[in-house]
Parts: C-alpha cells; structure tokens; sequence
C-alpha cells in the first residue's frame, strides 16, 4: 500500500529539470513559510497573552488602590465621627454639638455617603445625618452589620451591599448601600454605654469604579467579592442571581493574589485575583480564552496574509530563479538535440561558467568526432580504392605472358598477319585496361575490351569455339566495374568451351532489367559441377588452377565494392550442359561525374540512379 | 504557451484573488449593520413599574450585543398610537420589536401584519387568544396562577376561612386579557370560600376607589392598581380594607414596606425584559430559529421578609 502511494507521488513528481527546481524549491519554501508562520503566531499569541495579562493586573491594581482609597476614606470618617465627634460630646448635650459636626462631615463627604447613624445598645437610634424619618420598626439589632459590630467589637466591619432599611423615604426609593459598623462608646448625661456607629456608603460609588473598568467589551470582565465568595458586583450581577448564568466567586476568594488559570462552565480562562485591603474583599479579573483568541485572530489573519503573499513572491523568484537557472541547459539540450536530429551543428553556448564549459567540451568532441569520421570515410575510401587498384592490377602479368608466348609462335611461325591482328587486339586491351587508370569506364568500352581478348584467345585456341555478343546498345552508356566480363569469359573458356574439339560456342547477352544491366556469359561447355558453382563466388583460391588466375571472387567482389552489396555474380551450371553467369549492376548513366562519384566509393541509391538516369536523358536531348 | 506557464499564471491569480478577498472580508467585516437594534413599546414607559423589565432588556442587550430602545409612550396608549409607533421604529431601522399589546381585538390583525416585517415578540398576550394558544411569542409570567397565588396568601392570613368577608376588585383597565387571567385565577380558588364580591372597579378617574363602600378586602390586580391602593389605604381612605395586589414598582414596595398593603406579588420583570430579547436575539442572530413562548416566574412578598436576600435582589432590579 505504502509503495503504491510512492509510486503514484513519483509518477506525479515533474520530469523536467525547470519544473524540478522549482518543485523543490517550493516546497522548501512552503515548508519555512509555514514553520516562520507557526512560529510567529506562537510567539504574538504569547506577548499578547502576556500584554492581556499584564494590562488587566495593571488595571486591577489602580482600580484596588481606588477602592482602598475610598474605603480607608469612609474609615477615616468612621474614625474622625468616633474620636473627635462621639468621644467629645455628650449625646445630651444641649447645644447639639454631636449633631452639627456630624452634619460638618456629612456634608463634606456627602457625594460618597448615604447616611451616619448612632446606635444604642438597644438598637434606638441616637443620632443620624442627614436627619430623617426612621421605619416604624426597623429592627437594627437583627441587621447583619449591628450584630456584626456588636460581636466583634474590636473591628470596624464592611458589610456586603444590601438594602437600606432605616429610614422612610417618601420618594419611595430604596438605597443600595455598604455599611461600615463599628462598636463606640457613648456618653449619655455622663454614662458610658455601648453603641453601634453606622457609616452606610453608596454602592453607587462602588460600581461606578467597577463599571468604568468593565466599559471594555472585548470579553473579560472584573468583579468584586467579598472574602466568602459573595458577589459585591459584578457585571451580570442579576443574570448570575437569576441563574442565567453564574460565577466562580466561591473558588477565587480563595486564591491569594496573582494569576490562576481555570476552567469554568466548560471554558478555559484566566483569574487575576488582588485582595482590597482590610475588607479581605477580592477584586477579580476575568480573561476567558475566547478574549485571548478573539485578540488574535487579526494576528491570524494578518499573519495568514502575510505568508500568502509570502508565497506569491516565492512562487514567482522561484519561477524567475529556475528559470534563469534551467534556462542554459534546457538551451543546450536543445541544441544537442537539434544536432541529435542532424541539424547544422551549432552548439548553444551560455550561461554559468560551469555550464559554458560544458557545452564548449560537447562542442569541441562534436568537432573532433566530426574530424574523425570524415578521416574514416577517407580511410575507407582510400583502403577500398586500393583494394579494386590491387585487383585490378592481378589480371595483367600471367594474361600478357601467355599472348607474348602466342605472338611469339605466331612470329617464328610466320604468320605475321595473324601477329599483327593478336598485337592490335593486344594493344586495344591494354588501352581499355588502362583507361588513364580509372576503374569505371562504359560498357562499350567494356564490351569492346572482352571483344578484343575474346580475339586473342580464338587465335589462342584455333577457332575451336565461337563467341556472339548480342547486347542491347542503351547498354553501351551505361557505367561498368573495368574488365568484368573478361575473368568470366576466361572461365568460359577454361572450364566450357576450351576443351570441347569444336562447336564450342560462347554467348555474350546483355539487358535492361528493372534498371539494371544483365550481361550474361553463357556458354555450352562441360558446365560446372554442383558443389564447385557453390565455392566459385565465395572461395578464390579454388579457381586459380586455370585461366588467368582472377577468379569470379575477384569481379563479384569489385561490383559489390563499387556497386553495392546488392549487385554482383550469379551463376547457373549443369555439367555436359553448359554454364551462365550473369553480371547484374546498376544502370547509372555514364557521364564524368557519375564514374568520379563511384569511383570515389559513393553508393547510390535506387532513387539517385533513378534521378541520374532522367538528368542524363535531358542532357542527352540537350 | 507552455501548460506550465499557464499553471503557473492561474496559480498566482488564484492566490492573489484570495488575499483580495480576505481584505475585502477583513475589511467589510464589521459593519455597523451587525449589531441588530429593537424597539421596546410598551404603554407607560416612563413608569417605575417597568424598571426592572427595561434593566432586564439592557443586561441581555450587553450579553447578546444588541442595540435596545424603549419607546416613551403615555400612560394610555391606543391601537393608533401603537402601531404608529411600531411602524415609525420599523422606518427607523428596528429589526425586531417587543410589544406589550394595548387591550382590544383588532390588535392581533395589526400585529400579524408588522409580523410580516419584523420578529415580535409579545409581553401580554393579545385578547382574542384562547388561554395559553398563541399567535404570537409572548414572555410573561403565569397571570392566572398569579391570581391563584394571591388568593392563597389571602386565605393564610385567616387560616382559610374568610366566609362572609367581602372582596374589592380594582384594577387600571379591565380590558387586558392579563388582569382577566389573574381575576379568574384568584375567583376559581376561593370559589368554595363563601366570599363575596363587594364591587370591582377599573378605575376611569382617580379618586374613585376611596368612593366605593366599605369591603374587607382591596384586590389589585395591577400594579397601577395596587399603587392607587397603597396610597388610598395609607391616606386611611378605604375604610380599614386589608390591600393585597400584584406589582413590580418601589412604590408597590414601599407601602408593603410600610404596612399599608399586606401582601404583594411580583412578577419576575427582569427575566420577563432579558428572555423576550435573547429570544428576539436567536431569531436575528439564526433566521430559521422559531420564536418560543416563555413563562417568568414571579414572588411573593410580605412585610416580614421584604429584605431577605431574594427579595432585595427583586428591589435591586426595581431601582435601577
């Protein structure tokens, strides 16, 4: 399974060496892109964590050192109304001195008061600022804030807020308020009794500080609790009573100050708790998750952004990037290609040096292998041309020997005429064998060549035998290999007709046969046994007991040399019978071009004999 | 062009479509269009009894991020005026309305059409509607066992047995299927008490409650009612009839506070103004969300335990 996913990624991997870079180096690139993103999301999703926090501490810091401000102020009254009101004036004192500086300090801290009462042991109300109706029966001393001061008489006590329930207030309003209860010492017509001061502050105050601080509505809130876990407020104060939602009040009045992290109804938050002094209130910051992650999601976002465009800009240097890379190489490949294909040889040169480089070795072994070749082809000409020049030269010393030794005879014999016939028929053939050394010459002058030996050879053999030459003459300018039908008429004579008494006869037919010459030698001698026609073209060492000592290797060879593989010898014997050899080359026109050509070593093809034969015909017409 | 050329060309346009697209979502995102603003009409508004409905419609406007506005409106308020107003809050953008319905049958027609327009949400049920089958969403408390409740809290003063005693029905308008529901609720509980109804007035002009014959008990079925009550009998006026009532205002308070009214109920006016908005909320925050009709509860108070913890927390909500 695991190999069938690889293989299918390898087929879908790019084969090209532009597309291959740039693959690469995307996905490099993709790769640290995601990496540096992840890495800066982590890291600003940290310092804003830490900011968040910090900023909320801060804030809850200023905000306690408000609150202590404000309460050490009411316990500043509370003190002030003790020592220097309570303690100096008798509550029976005519002239109501008790009153009137209560009334002094009332007035003067009346934005954060709601009310001054003096309490007796009895719960009687002794003294009150500002003066007021009291409730028919406001039963004070089942009040949490006089049992309060009443059992722990030491202490000055800050109730939780609560109702008001002391005085009637015709604009039937109710007050919400905070007490600060305290245990005094009254002096009534000189007794000292216990007595309960009551400094009742305007929760107004109070959550007005708490609600400038929870005007920011981005999810985290602050409350104020007292030390049991009793909400004093809190923004949902209401929701939290009505069970809409709720608070983890209980849990956070026992934290100490600092930074918690909590889970509450399901989601992950932040607690900043600071203890108001004296109060043991809790002052509590609250960062749900969702704040942190709502503050982050512009840096998501940005972020996001910020690597997309990253990745257009990568996208497009690694295109320009491979491309400049790829680009010399693609270029010689292309030209090598284009070389490949056997187009003009120029090899693109360009690039990095290294790549420069290369491409002038590749040129430089294109030319030498260029260099090479054509020394080949030379070679190759010059081994095959010297290969025929040797073949050729084969014929003439054993030939020459045997007709000097005829004209000899002829000489001493007398018969001079007869001589004189053998020397012009000699000297013909060694003209056409000569033929200023060329090795193709017409077929005329081929047939007039085997003519002459032909003559040569009937005075040799007292006219034993009879030689016809029936050739068709669009032949005679048609291109030949040099003395071909000589070996084979000699072989004619030597295995045929030589030895025959009489009526020996020797036929030299000549054809056109689907552009090809045919010249056949066909004779009725004592014909060839079946097993020597199989080694007559293929062994030469087997016919050189007779004749002139050039066998039918030696003509089959030279027109396959010059001719083609193609061409060549057949042979067809039966002994008793006779024997006929046919010579089949290419009919290409004989012109001075074409015989330099062949005899160069060039092979034509079917075609350019075709073409050659029609360029001759017009030249002819011409 | 090569293929990759032009992979690469669609590549680096889709890529420069999608950050176009996050700017323009980054930057249209928030619109002042997104916070959804509803209009409160309720006949009275200015009246304290409503205090603790309007603190419970702000506090689940900040919860749920809507914009809420209370309509001033008269002490009475017609067919005509409400639909105009209606009409001129939906004019001024309103997405959603809360209604407390004016008594009378041709209200449901008009209210089905603004319906058609924007969520309503009802805080007293409409008149042609049959008991607890409605047309529309409303957020009230229980009326009818209200009226069971009070009845109850007049038997227990007398150990259940108030034969012969003679009953007061005042209420501020006898039209609303409200005070209908409480009336029935409070008759069918002491249907076997042997009490009798000395008269029920729905007071048209003021002055006239003290005008009626002397009676053992005043019943306020209303707040308005229960003020006009407390005030009478602290003026000594209703010939030493014991006050019970249903109510939601510090004035309802103060005269139980000072011993004029006996007992009073209290529906839950908080949760009635914060549940009729987080309900509009759901259905403008998901349009396919259908608007639910909700139950507030409601409290009893007497004189002896008016500042225990629950009860303060009602006064809480009353004096803001």
């Amino acid at each position: 399974m695991k190999n069938k996913y690889f293989r299918s990624l390898k087929k879908r991997m790019p084969k090209g060496m532009q597309s291959t870079i740039m693959f690469a180096f995307s996905i490099i690139s993709i790769i640290i892109m995601l990496i540096l993103g992840s890495v800066l999301y982590i890291r600003f999703s940290s310092v804003s964590r830490q900011e968040t926090t910090n900023g909320t501490q801060k804030l809850i810091e200023q905000t306690g050192e408000s609150l202590e401000d404000y309460l050490v102020r009411m316990r500043q009254i509370s003190d002030t109304i003790y020592y220097n009101v309570i303690k100096e004036n008798d509550l029976s004192n005519q002239d109501r001195d008790l009153q009137r500086e209560m009334n002094l300090l009332y007035e003067t801290n009346k934005d954060y008061l709601r009310s001054i009462a003096i309490y007796n042991s009895y719960g009687s109300l002794m003294a009150a600022e500002p003066v007021a109706v009291q409730k028919e029966d406001p039963n004070v001393t089942r009040q949490d804030w006089y049992k309060q001061a009443m059992n722990e008489v030491e202490n000055m006590h800050f109730s939780t807020p609560h109702i008001q329930n002391l005085f009637n207030d015709s604009t039937f309003r109710y007050y919400w308020v905070i007490s600060l209860s305290r245990m005094v010492e009254l002096t009534d017509k000189g007794d000292t009794q216990t007595g309960v001061l009551l400094v009742d502050m305007d929760y107004s105050n109070i959550s007005r500080m708490m609600k400038q601080i929870n005007t920011l509505n981005s999810g985290q809130y602050y409350y104020l609790c007292d030390s049991s876990g009793k909400i004093i407020y809190h923004p949902r104060q209401m929701q939290i009573q009505e069970g809409i939602s709720g608070e983890n009040s209980q849990v956070a009045a026992q934290y100490k100050d600092g930074s918690y992290d909590e889970t509450f109804a399901g989601e992950e938050r932040k607690v900043i708790v600071n203890t108001i002094s004296y109060t043991g209130w809790k002052l509590v910051g609250v960062i749900p998750a969702s704040t942190f992650n709502q503050g982050m999601v512009n840096i998501k976002e940005f972020i996001v952004a910020l690597m997309l465009l990253l990745f257009v800009m990568v996208i497009i240097m690694n295109r320009i990037v491979s491309a400049r890379i790829s680009r010399p190489i693609l270029e010689l490949n292309r030209s090598v290609m284009e070389y490949e294909a056997g187009e003009k040889p120029e090899i693109y040169i360009g690039g990095s040096s290294e790549i420069r480089h290369l491409a002038h070795s590749i040129q430089d072994s294109y030319e030498q292998n260029e260099i090479l070749m054509n020394e080949v082809v030379l070679e190759q000409n010059e081994r095959r041309k010297s290969e025929l020049d040797a073949l050729q030269s084969q014929i003439n010393p054993h030939f020459l020997y045997n007709t000097l030794e005829s004209i000899t005879w002829m000489i001493e014999g007398e018969r001079n005429d007869e001589a004189v016939f053998m020397i012009s028929q000699l000297a013909r053939l060694f003209r056409i064998s000569l033929s200023k050394g060329r090795t193709v010459i017409s077929v005329k002058d081929e047939l007039q060549h085997a003519q002459s030996y032909m003559n040569i050879q009937k005075v040799r053999y007292k006219n034993t035998f009879s030689i016809v030459f029936d050739v068709d003459p669009a032949l005679y300018s048609c291109c030949t290999v040099k003395l071909v039908l000589q070996p084979i008429l000699e072989n004619a004579i030597s295995y045929g007709v030589g030895s025959m008494e009489e009526c020996g006869e020797i036929r030299v037919e000549g054809r056109l046969k689907n552009d090809d010459i045919i010249l056949e030698v066909i004779d009725n001698g004592l014909g060839i046994a079946e097993e020597e026609v199989e080694y007559l073209l293929t062994d030469s060492t087997r016919v050189h007991t007779h004749g002139s000592g050039v066998g039918l290797v030696n003509v089959n060879n030279r027109i396959q040399i010059l001719f083609g593989k193609e061409y060549g010898l057949h042979v067809e014997s039966e002994p008793d019978k006779g024997t006929r050899i046919s010579i089949c080359m290419p009919a290409v026109p004989y012109t001075e071009e074409n015989r330099k050509i062949l005899e160069k070593g060039y092979l034509f093809s079917r075609e350019e004999i075709v073409d050659r034969k029609i360029k001759a015909g017009i030249d002819e017409d011409k | 062009m090569k293929t990759s050329k032009k992979v690469f060309i669609l590549l680096g346009a889709v890529l420069v479509l999608v950050l176009i697209v996050l700017m323009f979502i980054k930057v249209g995102g928030k619109t002042e269009k997104d916070i959804h603003k509803v209009s409160v009409i309720v006949s009275d508004s200015e009246d304290t009894q409503w205090a603790s409905f309007k603190y419970g419609l702000r506090m689940a406007a900040e919860d749920k991020g809507l914009e809420v506005f209370t309509v001033s409106t008269g002490a009475v308020l017609t067919l005509e005026e409400e639909k105009t107003a209606i009409e001129q809050e939906i004019d001024n953008g309103a997405d959603a309305v809360i209604v407390e319905p004016v008594p009378g049958a041709a209200t449901a027609d008009m209210l089905k059409k603004i319906e058609k327009k924007v969520p309503v949400m009802l805080v007293r049920q409409t008149e042609t509607e049959e008991q607890g089958v409605s047309a529309f969403p409303v957020t009230e408390a229980d009326n009818y066992q209200i009226g069971v409740d009070l009845a109850k809290e007049v038997l227990r003063d007398y150990d259940g047995n108030i034969q012969g005693k003679t009953i007061g029905l005042f209420m501020s308008s006898v039209e609303s299927e409200a005070i209908a529901s409480r009336e029935k609720g409070f008759w069918d509980y002491l249907k076997d008490a042997e009490v009798t109804l000395g008269w029920s007035l729905a007071e048209t002009e003021e002055g006239m409650l003290e005008q009626q014959p002397a009676v053992d008990f005043v019943i306020a079925l209303d707040n308005n009612g229960l003020e006009e009550a407390g005030k009478c009998a602290a003026a000594n006026n209703l010939h030493g009839a014991l006050v019970y009532g249903i109510g939601n205002s510090t004035e309802a308070v103060y005269y139980l506070d000072t011993g004029k009214v006996e007992c009073i109920v209290v529906p839950d006016a908080f949760n009635m103004g914060y549940q009729s908005l987080a309900e509009i909320a759901e259905k403008l925050l998901h349009y396919s969300h259908k608007m639910q009709s909700s139950e507030v509860s409601y409290t009893v108070m007497r004189k002896n335990d008016l500042f225990s913890e629950e009860n303060q927390n009602v006064l809480f909500t009353m004096s803001q």
